[in-house]
């Protein structure tokens, strides 16, 4: 039922929109803008500059979707979640749980593991990019072996994904403590009374209670790693051997709209990206009722 | 109340900071752009050019009193901030341009019309520069950019690992065949330590085009409507490139992962084809006294043991010095230029070491610039050798980097260089019809 406002909450809603509107206009002028005009663009054959953009219709959709390069692209976006997103999930729960504990140093810990974070991405990734160095990377060096880890296109994407649980593992610790000590410590008492061992506690107490951050970060990874891009981009020299094997659909994406200049077929990229994002967040919806429990 | 009037305080104090913000933004953003330009934004590629073309145009800050910021970055990003710019309409006021994508800027007007400012010119006479890359940014009969410099290729060699593998350096009498015996007895001696050359998908003008060339193929057509890679001559070229690959180079992951440069100046490889613009890296290196420069070899298609007219080619290519169209402060912005671009500031390039000169004839001291190296190699491909233009068409980037992703392939495997050379001319067939 509606309800005529007050005066006062008139003059509060007045201020609302004052004080959201930075956000706001900020939102559509950088993102909901560019959001419209990338869909439009994507059913355009696009000029020079931005200039001359004449509506294909979904031509751009056939090309796109009948070459094999999406479906390449889009395969390696998913090799590349699929082990970013449990294994940067899974260690920093065990992390996050050893390091909630009291001991020694734990700040400097926390402080070691969420550092990778800080760092720029770029950074990280060309240090990376020479400790794998087949010739002179450190890797090759300590472990007395002669492997091409980022050339190698069998393997090349299990190191870009390595360089992601690391960069990524810090920051999913970091929520996950947050969540852990809303856990009340009267449950542990509990169990532990119950003659639950430290093993049970976390699969029964721990686990459960923490879903809904898990469940958070898994969310928010996902879409992270399907829009994998600086990494790729930074790591895989335009002429390295394994690129195909690797190269996820953002940096596909980056090569069509300012390499050759086809802001159509990238924008088309793009957006298939986004329905395949959109896609699996339903899913992740979906099965959110399932197994994540709120109390 | 009190809340309120914290809240009203607060909000007002928002306003202003971003009022503020707003105001800073605007004033930068016209400091570039206002009518009386005070200072011009220049951008360019190249770091190791900065410092010499700072020094030349600091002189010209000195007479004109407009100070000259030159911006340097990296090339790939060099193309998508200036594309991104003359979409946005906010392009610096005086840069560099290059074949592979000038006929695309021109045809949309993006660069200025400079035909009047030259013909008032006393400065400024297109016919003293290289006709072909003067012609290259004149288009219907407009000029819009005047050459900054051009560049030749040859063969740095180091002495080092040729004196360790008892072999003999390279001169001007060697064809490819010859080179690719000195290549294959380090590479063989070598075993896996040292190999005779390297040279990437990439490197095309300073590298593969070369021979595609000296052997009688070519690249792209005169009219730029077909492509060469499948011609018979180009395929016997790619043919001979395929056997160095296999039998003189590094693996190709480890050329891309290291680079040429890295491999050659860490003595691993003993031969690398450079373009001029690049001498500064190879002077400037570590191991720089083991240094040699020679002539590209050449490919004797006649077989009478002498090198004719176009058997030892170098691409060649230059920069245009232009100016966007749409720029504020249009005469500071060709004075830059006209400055840049005068037989003395020409000569004053070659002799700072930056480049060889755009400027016929104001090179010669390029040679000197370089104490205790020898570099007359890239002057002597000038006058002994056959100077191609870079091959270029409307969107030559599309089909440059189409060339590299095939070769990348035919480098691993060069088993499939016929195949792969097919392939790629088809899709450069394809491209160049929608040009």
């Amino acid at each position: 039922m509606k309800r005529k406002m007050t005066k006062a909450e008139k003059t509060e809603a007045r201020w609302c929109w004052f004080f959201i509107a930075p956000t706001m206009i900020g939102l559509v002028v950088l993102n909901f803008y560019p959001i419209i005009n990338t869909v439009w663009q994507s059913f355009c054959e696009t000029g020079d500059f931005g200039r001359g953009n004449t509506f294909v219709g979904l031509k751009n959709y056939i090309d796109v979707l009948s070459g094999g390069e999406f479906w390449i692209s889009l395969w390696n976006t998913f090799k590349y979640a699929l082990i970013e997103v449990p294994f940067s999930v899974c260690i920093a729960l065990v992390l996050a749980v050893l390091l909630n504990r009291k001991m020694r140093g734990r700040s400097v810990y926390r402080t070691i593991y969420f550092l990778p974070m800080v760092a720029a991405p770029a950074a990280v990734a060309m240090v990376w990019k020479w400790l794998f160095n087949q010739q002179y990377g450190l890797l090759n060096h300590i472990f007395g072996t002669d492997t091409a880890w980022i050339s190698d296109p069998k393997i090349a994407w299990v190191s870009i994904g390595i360089i992601g649980v690391w960069s990524i593992l810090g920051y999913n610790m970091v929520l996950m403590i947050g969540g852990l000590q809303e856990i009340p410590r009267d449950y542990y008492e509990a169990a532990s009374i119950d003659g639950a061992t430290g093993i049970r506690q976390f699969f029964y107490v721990t686990i459960p209670l923490l879903s809904p951050t898990i469940f958070f970060i898994v969310q928010t990874r996902i879409i992270g790693a399907l829009q994998q891009f600086d990494l790729i981009y930074m790591v895989m020299d335009t002429s390295n051997p394994a690129l195909g094997k690797v190269e996820t659909v953002v940096p596909v994406f980056y090569r069509y709209a300012f390499t050759y200049g086809n802001k159509g077929c990238g924008a088309t990229f793009v957006i298939l990206l986004l329905l395949v994002i959109l896609a699996l967040t339903v899913l992740c919806q979906k099965a959110e009722k399932k197994w994540v429990f709120y109390n | 109340m009190k809340q309120r009037a914290v809240a009203t305080g607060l909000a007002i104090a928002a306003a202003l900071a971003m009022t503020a913000c707003g105001a800073e933004e605007a004033g930068t953003g016209s400091g570039g752009a206002s009518g009386s330009a005070d200072a011009l934004e220049v951008k360019i590629w190249d770091g190791a050019q900065v410092d010499g073309l700072q020094q030349i145009a600091d002189e010209w800050t000195a007479q004109s009193g407009i100070k000259v910021n030159i911006q340097t970055l990296g090339w790939d990003e060099y193309w998508t901030l200036l594309e991104a710019g003359a979409t946005g309409g906010d392009m610096p006021d005086v840069f560099w341009m290059h074949s592979n994508v000038a006929q695309k800027y021109m045809e949309n007007d993006m660069l200025l019309d400079l035909n009047s400012r030259i013909e008032a010119s006393d400065k400024i006479d297109m016919t003293n520069y290289y006709e072909g890359i003067a012609g290259m940014y004149r288009m219907n009969d407009v000029q819009y950019a005047v050459p900054k410099d051009h560049d030749t290729i040859a063969l740095c060699y180091n002495k080092a690992v040729f004196d360790q593998y008892n072999v003999a350096y390279p001169d001007e009498t060697w064809t490819w065949d010859d080179f690719y015996d000195a290549a294959k007895a380090i590479t063989d001696a070598g075993a896996g330590n040292a190999y005779g050359y390297a040279i990437d998908v990439g490197n095309n003008q300073d590298g593969w085009w070369n021979i595609v060339y000296d052997f009688g193929g070519y690249i792209i057509s005169e009219d730029k409507k077909t492509s060469g890679m499948d011609d018979p001559k180009t395929l016997e070229a790619m043919e001979f490139l395929g056997k160095l690959i296999k039998d003189t180079m590094p693996p190709q992951s480890v050329i891309s992962e290291n680079g040429c440069g890295t491999l050659f100046n860490s003595g691993v490889v003993a031969m690398t084809t450079q373009g001029s613009w690049n001498i500064n890296t190879f002077y400037t290196s570590d191991n720089s006294e083991n240094y040699g420069w020679a002539m590209l070899p050449y490919c004797d298609r006649n077989g009478n043991g002498a090198v004719d007219e176009g058997e030892r080619c170098s691409i060649y290519n230059g920069i245009g010095w232009a100016a966007a169209a749409n720029t504020d402060a249009p005469d500071a912005a060709w004075e830059l230029i006209e400055w840049f671009c005068s037989e003395e500031n020409q000569v004053k390039q070659a002799d700072l070491g930056v480049t060889m000169a755009g400027y016929l004839g104001a090179s010669d001291s390029y040679a000197s610039a370089f104490e205790g190296m020898n570099i007359d190699a890239f002057l002597d491909m000038e006058e002994q050798g056959t100077l191609i233009f870079r091959p270029c068409s409307k969107y030559t980037t599309n089909w440059e980097t189409m060339m590299g992703e095939n070769l990348v392939g035919a480098w691993n495997d060069t088993s499939t260089m016929e195949a792969t050379c097919r392939t790629i001319a088809e899709n450069m067939n394809a491209q160049l019809a929608q040009e």
